[in-house]
């Protein structure tokens, strides 16, 4: 029996609800539709079979090959903080997709309308209420984009990327893989064999994106994986806000997803990034969840472009995440900021990286973890200042909130400094909630679990600031129904 | 793991190691302990910067050196004992020339009461029984390479051992002197020092060399801190600048007790230290205020982790460093609270002032918390001095090499401001400027 909760909306129609039921993750339904599926294992057989399945040009194919055949060199890293059972990379199907595929929203299977309806994800009438244009995964393909047709007007590109690859694939050659590079680690070289779908986003020239993109990713089917791919570029001077949202349903086993986003910002461009990841953590003693690797990477390629990362992170059974910025362009602008929650079992190793090589670069980073049950919850980053970099700036904040006796909060900051004018600075704390704090709020009438959710609430406020205001009600939510039962 | 089908000069090096005579060599458990450490080493080989230990410290070139085994002409250098004195220093004083101990410079006369302070090549002839828990042990960590070359060829060094109650007035000064030989030589030494229930001592380690030298020392120091005891452990490093020198000093510190160190480091072409100190009895506290000053191609890198695992213990650390022209600073400062060692209070900061575009300053403060009762935090943070105290300066007429040498000696003469032995300090102040372009 689950719930919804993942839009304000549903939300308020839900409070009651979920109030009384809320210890559980509410996303965990499995929605019956029949899906086609690529049998289990990872061959060069399947990776051209997934390309043939999507009628993909060769040289998407070949390029798939390469990654593989590189995927197959690599070692799997262990220099991240978490315990990781090993990875059966032939038990996983590659490709799961609804049956029925639509050919426009109209077709939609009412069942896969109803599961993103449960989410909160509005897709139809709701959507222009909302004015979010969507992008909904459900398991390894795109089911449905809305306001293309207003995007367009504006010169906006909003589609899935197997659309984008059979229609602009000048646009697709010139930049998928120019930020994330097939090679570049081995979870982006997989994603990059066995992709299945994604986003993709072209802002052009001096455009102002009119209303703010979103995708939606699902993971449905038993033992597969997802596997997203997500590009966005924006021109000259253009700007788009984007959000990101994820659920799975409730399972046994640990599911795989392995995702790149590249993001690329050209002269005075600005992207900003959103992300409340929820993925399902797995239950108390750590069973099932996702595992989550995902390769966010922002490459501000102009002067004067910036691209802000903001994330909140409470799902999954295991995070490797590092949101990072390339800032290549002279006084470009790279920020991120994150709040990231374990509880049970979870593990959470994420970070960001921020890359100075222009002049004035300037980059913030403020991440806040909270960590509780037995969970594991490590901030890791880099900021890394090359020698051109004249005058980079940047500043670092952490800060960990630990909840119990049995958890773990780290930090692993890296700072490369190779310029005599740059400024590089660094903070971090870790504390627990105060019992003085405690001991204002119920004294005050306020109960234990109110009162904790309310001081976590101030702990991340700098972060949810940057949501979009939507996503902030959303995020805030999450946090709440992820900590209950975490103390008393 | 460097697995290069020709060997490394640096291990071709170490083919005769194993037939090498060494104090101690005979006892059966000693030679065992001594043969594991050489095979483990050269089966490991050097640790290329993929190891998290060394991603900032390459020893691809350390490894196309091949170093002389020992030098046979230790006990004859020349050592003017001038070069030894350090001012406010003036108690014992126990000297090794390239890893030999010289009764000739030290000065073990007199030894206060509570004190035993003999050459470790002694105690191994002598009763290296006392000692058998300490020299067989085995290294397995990636960064611990060297503790593994050491213990399979170091045959000299400092056996220290304070009374219980015993409180030694006199700072004791521990000198390790490079000097020049036929060769590139390798030295290897390894120390022993214990501080009884309740005793205090002031230790004085000094790093330098005759002249200019290309050896390479390795010195391995166990330091257990007992219930109430107190340790100043003062560390002067200003061995010559072409030389490698590499270290590891691990510190137990039980209840009550405290250990502060204050760390100079000014020389070396690869200096290397890593410090670990484990605070094993509640409301033990430890205490580090560190600073390096860099110029040339100097490469020094200090690894410090702070273990917190007993009730209400603490630890301050503050470090500073200084580069300048092609230098390269290398810090970590990790900072564990074990689960249940609640009422941990631990800080650190790390400041670095970069001075040239050829400079490098790389900095990592890690801390890994495990338990909720806890006051944890760190700061760094990698800059150039301030614009306007620069301007200040000028516009009083200080010409700019003499204005920037005011300001980074300020910046570092904080760090030692608690240092109390007044003398030294003001030594440590000029040594930083004697240092600065």
């Amino acid at each position: 029996m689950t719930i919804e909760n993942d839009s304000p909306a549903v939300l308020r129609d839900n409070v009651e609800v979920a109030a009384a039921l809320g210890r559980r993750y509410e996303a965990g339904f499995v929605t019956d539709i029949e899906t086609d599926s690529l049998p289990p294992g990872l061959s060069e057989d399947i990776v051209r079979k997934l390309s043939a399945l999507k009628g993909e040009p060769e040289w998407m194919t070949e390029w798939r090959l390469k990654a593989y055949r590189h995927w197959l060199t690599m070692p799997t890293p262990h220099w991240a903080k978490l315990n990781i059972a090993p990875i059966d990379f032939q038990a996983i199907s590659y490709y799961a997709s609804p049956k029925n595929r639509p050919k426009s929203l109209d077709e939609v299977d009412p069942k896969l309308l109803e599961a993103y309806d449960k989410l909160g994800v509005p897709l139809h009438e709701r959507a222009k209420l909302a004015g979010v244009a969507v992008d909904a995964v459900f398991d390894s393909v795109s089911v449905g984009t809305t306001f293309r047709k207003e995007l367009a007007e504006v010169g906006v590109i909003f589609c899935s990327m197997s659309e984008a690859i059979r229609e602009y694939p000048e646009l697709v050659q010139k930049y998928l893989g120019s930020v994330v590079p097939t090679g570049d680690n081995y979870f982006a070289a997989l994603n990059s064999a066995v992709f299945s779908d994604g986003s993709f986003v072209f802002i052009p020239k001096g455009v102002r994106c009119p209303m703010e993109l979103s995708t939606y990713f699902r993971i449905n089917a038993g033992h597969t994986g997802q596997f997203e791919r997500t590009l966005i570029i924006a021109e000259d001077g253009a700007y788009v806000s984007y959000l990101e949202g994820c659920t799975a349903p409730m399972r046994d086993e640990n599911q795989l997803h392995a995702a790149v986003v590249e993001l690329v910002a050209l002269e005075k461009a600005q992207i900003k990034y959103s992300t409340v990841q929820n993925w399902y953590p797995g239950d108390e003693e750590g069973r099932g969840g996702i595992y989550n690797f995902v390769t966010k990477r922002g490459d501000c390629r102009g002067d004067d472009s910036k691209i802000s990362w903001t994330q909140v992170e409470t799902g999954s059974a295991i995070t490797w995440k590092y949101p990072s910025c390339v800032l290549r362009g002279d006084r470009s602008v790279g920020e991120f900021y994150s709040v990231a929650l374990t509880h049970h079992r979870q593990q959470a190793d994420t970070g960001t990286k921020m890359i100075h090589i222009g002049k004035g670069t300037k980059s913030k980073i403020v991440s806040k973890g909270i960590s509780a049950g037995r969970s594991s919850n490590s901030y890791r980053g880099l900021v890394k200042v090359e020698k051109g970099a004249e005058g980079a700036r940047n500043y670092t904040q952490c800060d960990s909130l630990l909840i119990g006796k049995k958890c773990g909060a780290h930090t692993f900051p890296y700072m490369e400094v190779k310029n005599p004018t740059a400024i590089v600075e660094h903070e971090a704390t870790t504390s627990k909630i105060s019992d003085d704090q405690l001991f204002y709020c119920r004294s005050r009438g306020i109960g234990e679990e109110d009162a904790v959710s309310m001081i976590v609430d101030g702990f991340c406020k700098q972060v949810f600031r940057e949501l979009p205001m939507e996503f902030a009600v959303e995020a805030k939510k999450l946090l709440e129904i992820s900590l209950e039962g975490a103390v008393g | 793991m460097s697995q290069s089908p020709a060997p490394l000069p640096f291990i071709e090096g170490l083919r005769d190691a194993s037939s090498l005579r060494l104090p101690g060599s005979g006892h059966a458990w000693l030679d065992t302990a001594r043969r594991e450490n050489l095979e483990a080493f050269v089966a490991a080989g050097l640790p290329d910067t993929r190891a998290e230990a060394w991603k900032y410290t390459a020893l691809r070139a350390l490894g196309q050196r091949r170093f002389a085994l020992g030098d046979a002409g230790a006990a004859k250098h020349a050592v003017d004992p001038h070069a030894l004195v350090l001012p406010g220093v003036d108690g014992p004083r126990l000297v090794f020339v390239n890893g030999v101990f010289r009764a000739d410079l030290s000065r073990l006369d007199a030894l206060p009461v509570g004190l035993t302070l003999q050459p470790l090549s002694q105690v191994l002839e002598q009763d290296p029984e006392a000692l058998r828990f300490a020299l067989s042990r085995h290294y397995r960590e990636t960064s611990d390479v060297f503790a593994r070359l050491n213990a399979a060829l170091s045959g000299d060094g400092v056996v220290l051992r304070v009374a219980a109650g015993a409180r030694i007035g006199k700072p004791v000064q521990l000198c390790f002197v490079g000097a020049p030989a036929q060769s590139e030589l390798a030295w290897h030494a390894r120390n022993v020092i214990e501080l009884g229930e309740g005793s205090e001592l002031n230790l004085v380690e000094h790093h330098l060399s005759t002249t200019q030298n290309k050896h390479l020392g390795t010195l391995v120091s166990d330091i257990a801190v007992h219930d109430g005891a107190q340790l100043q452990h003062v560390l002067l490093q200003n061995t010559a600048d072409d030389s490698t020198l590499i270290r590891r000093s691990s510190l137990h510190l039980g209840a009550k007790s405290h250990a502060t160190l204050y760390a100079l480091e000014l020389g070396g072409a690869l200096a290397r230290h890593d410090l670990h100190a484990e605070l094993r009895g509640n409301e033990a506290r430890f205490d580090t205020r560190g600073v390096f000053v860099l110029r040339g191609r100097q490469h020094v890198d200090t690894q410090l982790s702070i273990r917190h695992q007993a009730l209400n213990t603490a630890s301050e650390s503050i470090w500073r460093g200084v580069a300048d022209e092609r230098a390269r600073g290398v810090f970590r400062g990790a900072i564990v609270v074990a689960q249940g060692a609640d009422g941990s209070d631990a800080s650190l900061s790390n400041k670095n002032l970069l001075l040239s575009t050829l400079a490098e300053i790389d900095t990592k403060p890690e801390l890994e918390i495990y338990a909720d009762e806890v006051k944890a935090a760190h700061g760094a943070t990698v800059g150039q001095l301030d614009e306007r105290a620069m301007f200040y300066l000028r516009s009083r007429g200080l010409p700019y090499t003499e204005a920037r040498a005011l300001l980074t000696a300020a910046f570092c003469r904080a760090v030692f401001a608690s240092l109390p032995n007044e003398t030294l300090r003001d030594y440590f102040s000029d040594a930083v400027i004697a240092r600065l372009p």
